[in-house]
């Protein structure tokens, strides 16, 4: 119990102490400037932003990340003969595709 | 070589993840350094399961590369929302909402 | 050979209505102009109606573990869930007038609603560590974007990556706990099965000591307990007001579902173990909840800091571990969900009604001007502050009765202690209201001096007032906003006076853990 009780303090007031310590001090702006992977830290007024890249990019992730759920079915495939796995997975894709037909038809993927 | 090992690089890249959600003033930086953190978990998920041969393990980690994909996703569609409205990026100058 | 999971489709059906629900909300949202607002809300309460249908329904039929234990319906999930319906229900028509949804379109608005009720449902339920954590996401994202949905309001959008980098974090934190569980117990994900894998003994195993700690924190983090509430103010004074109300009232009221859940049936061998922690937490939070409140101009803020005492309040009936306990906290987040949401239902009336946002001044002098309004709000700061005739009275009154029954009688007096600090700064606007004049300056100027401390350079942060960006009349005086808030207003007297239906579907949370829990 004491050492339930301790651990408690311990990292709730870690994460307290932490917040106060590195935070919000920054003695001069120039000093305080980290290295950013190279990305400047402040928005020039001349940066231009391509939407259309960042927008196709993040959809992009969406979907190829999803199809790591069909995976394991696919592992799982020559094992299984039941009506169940392929109704599984026929309302994935459906969900997937009322996504798709939502981002398609707001425009998401006209290129401007 | 037993599973300590990968608990302790899991460790170490969590606390490196926290560390730089915390020091770090990009939210893009920030982003990466959450990223870290869940994939962190990830890795002491796999190599708990490896150890005990138990593949629910595997699951838990496929579903959580989903959920920090979308996770990532929201994120950088609010700092393009913020990019267009000309809000400097940079989590200390977003101090508006501060105390 | 796969076999088949086991699911039962009765009791799965108010999450299998709201999948319909969001699908169809969201497809509708596109046809014709964006400002189908009529149509997508009218969806959306159908949709809510439908499940709540459901639930009820299902609270009459045995108690069920669906998709394999994954999920378990029972009193406590299907309560919660009831709680977490009405909630949304009652921020649907305070959508109408937003500008927030009006910008972001009403279908991608209730969509996102709809989605986080659903992983509220399924939170609720979650019965295994993969379950909860998908389901905790499943919650949290769309309540990321709603939280920055406003996006020509920059406070909007810093308090979504505000609550984003926050979320994320106790998400993480949470995630990793599991892990380390997961391998302390030998492999279990199932809450039962970590039950026996763990057993009595905490301290035999540094990896599961590590594992619940983490797991205590990021449940801490979401439910905004002390010391990791700090998000909670500035979050909610930057979302949209409908999006703060309902995210105050149904994230609470489903996390902590699942941290009684988890607790309970997970940890309940250990459970003297675990209690004095969280009972510390509990008494942390009641304080630093109730103290921070006091200097707040804000009403969203003064409302967040009361949010984070009223969680150290719950968080009493939870570390109980008793029947007794765990009514006592459904039916507190039933009557907070009440008088919540009549409160944040005010604010955002007023906020779009004058130019001073959700400043202490903009309930100034309604008392005379608009008397209902002002009552509402009157006897909703009331309420929370727990007077009696209110349900906040009857919700304390179980709170510390649970605590003295539970051997916690030194927290039963932390909440009356809480309850008095909390008086200061609830009666500080109920005198605003009915004790100051009404502002009288020009609201332009008004604007200005409440912006000229803040951002320079940007926007204003509402738009003319009374006024909605689409030049639709204010929503102040609309009928159905104002038939929200006098409902639940009068909810909360009735059952102030009258709480035994209340207590009736209370009673019902306890019955479900009832066989993990100790008597009383």
């Amino acid at each position: 119990m004491i050492v339930f009780v301790g651990l408690g303090v311990i990292v709730g007031g870690a994460f307290t102490a932490l917040n106060h310590v590195l935070g919000p001090k920054r003695p001069s702006r120039v000093k305080s400037e980290p290295y950013e992977c190279g990305l400047p830290t402040e928005v020039t007024r001349t940066f231009r932003f391509g939407i259309s890249f960042y927008m196709v990019a993040m959809l992009f992730i969406l979907f190829d990340i999803e199809v790591v759920f069909l995976y394991p079915v696919g592992v799982l495939l020559n094992a299984s003969d039941s009506v169940f796995v392929l109704v599984e997975i026929a309302l994935f894709v459906f969900l997937l595709l009322v996504g798709f037909v939502y981002v398609w038809r707001r425009g998401a993927l006209n290129w401007r | 070589m037993g599973t300590t090992w990968y608990l302790v690089l899991s460790a170490l890249l969590f606390a490196i993840g926290a560390g730089g959600v915390l020091v770090r003033r990009s939210p893009l930086v920030i982003l990466l350094c959450l990223e870290l953190m869940l994939n962190s978990a990830n890795l002491a998920l796999l190599a708990f399961g490896r150890n005990l041969g138990n593949a629910d393990a595997q699951v838990f980690a496929m579903i959580v590369m989903v959920v920090a994909a979308c996770e990532v996703v929201v994120g950088l569609g609010l700092i393009v929302a913020m990019y267009r409205r000309r809000i400097p990026l940079d989590v200390d100058e977003a101090r508006e909402l501060r105390g | 050979m796969i076999e088949t999971p086991a699911i039962d489709y009765g009791a799965l059906s108010p999450i299998i209505a709201l999948v319909a629900g969001i699908c169809v909300v969201l497809l509708v949202g596109l046809i014709g102009p964006r400002g189908r607002r009529g149509l997508s809300s009218a969806l959306t309460l159908a949709t809510l109606a439908a499940a709540a249908g459901l639930l009820v329904w299902q609270l009459g039929e045995p108690d069920a573990d669906l998709v394999a234990g994954a999920l378990r319906s029972d009193g406590l999930s299907i309560t919660i869930g009831l709680i977490v319906v009405a909630a949304a229900a009652l921020v649907v028509p305070l959508q109408l007038r937003d500008p927030a949804a009006e910008e972001a379109g009403f279908g991608e608005t209730h969509t996102l609603l709809l989605g986080s009720v659903l992983g509220m449902l399924l939170l609720a339920e979650a019965q295994n560590l993969i379950s909860f954590f998908v389901a905790l996401e499943l919650l949290s994202i769309p309540l990321y974007v709603l939280c920055g949905s406003h996006r020509s309001r920059s406070r909007s959008l810093e308090s979504g990556l505000k609550y984003l980098i926050v979320g994320s974090i106790g998400s993480a934190t949470l995630l990793y706990g599991s892990a380390f569980i997961y391998g302390g117990s030998g492999g279990a994900t199932d809450f039962t099965a970590i039950a026996q894998g763990i057993g009595a003994d905490l301290a035999d195993d540094p990896l599961v000591l590590i594992g619940i700690a983490l797991v205590a924190v990021g449940l801490a983090f979401k439910v905004s307990i002390a010391p990791f509430h700090q998000w909670t103010p500035d979050v909610y004074e930057g979302a949209p007001t409908p999006i703060t109300a309902f995210m105050a009232v149904a994230t609470k009221a489903a996390a902590f579902a699942v941290f009684a859940r988890f607790f309970i049936t997970a940890l309940g061998p250990s459970a003297d173990q675990w209690q004095p922690a969280l009972a510390a937490l509990a008494a942390v939070t009641i304080v630093v909840g109730n103290v921070g409140a006091l200097g707040q101009d804000s009403l969203k803020r003064l409302l967040g800091y009361s949010g984070v005492a009223q969680a150290g309040y719950m968080l009493t009936g939870l570390l109980l571990g008793t029947v007794k306990g765990i009514d006592a906290l459904v039916f507190y987040l039933a009557a907070y969900m009440l008088i919540n949401m009549a409160a944040f239902a005010v604010i955002a009336v007023r906020e779009r009604e004058t130019a001073y946002g959700d400043d202490i001044t903009a309930v100034q002098g309604i008392g005379k001007d608009r008397p209902a309004l002002a009552w509402s709000l009157t006897i909703s700061m009331l309420a929370l502050a727990g007077l009696p005739g209110t349900a906040g009275f009857i919700g304390k009154l179980f709170l510390i009765e649970a605590a003295v029954a539970g051997n916690y009688t030194w927290l039963g007096v932390f909440i009356v202690v809480g309850s008095m600090i909390s008086l200061v700064y609830y009666l500080r606007v109920v005198a605003a209201i009915w004790m100051r004049p009404a502002p009288r300056l020009a609201p332009a100027m008004a604007g200005a001096s409440t912006e000229a401390a803040g951002e320079p350079g940007l926007p204003r942060r509402t738009g003319e007032p009374g006024r909605t960006p689409s030049g639709a009349p204010s929503g102040g005086r609309c009928w159905l906003v104002l038939g929200a808030i006098l409902a639940a207003t009068a909810a909360t007297v009735a059952f102030g006076i009258v709480p035994s239906p209340l207590i009736d579907f209370s009673a019902h949370a306890g019955e479900g853990l009832a066989s993990m829990l100790g008597p009383g």
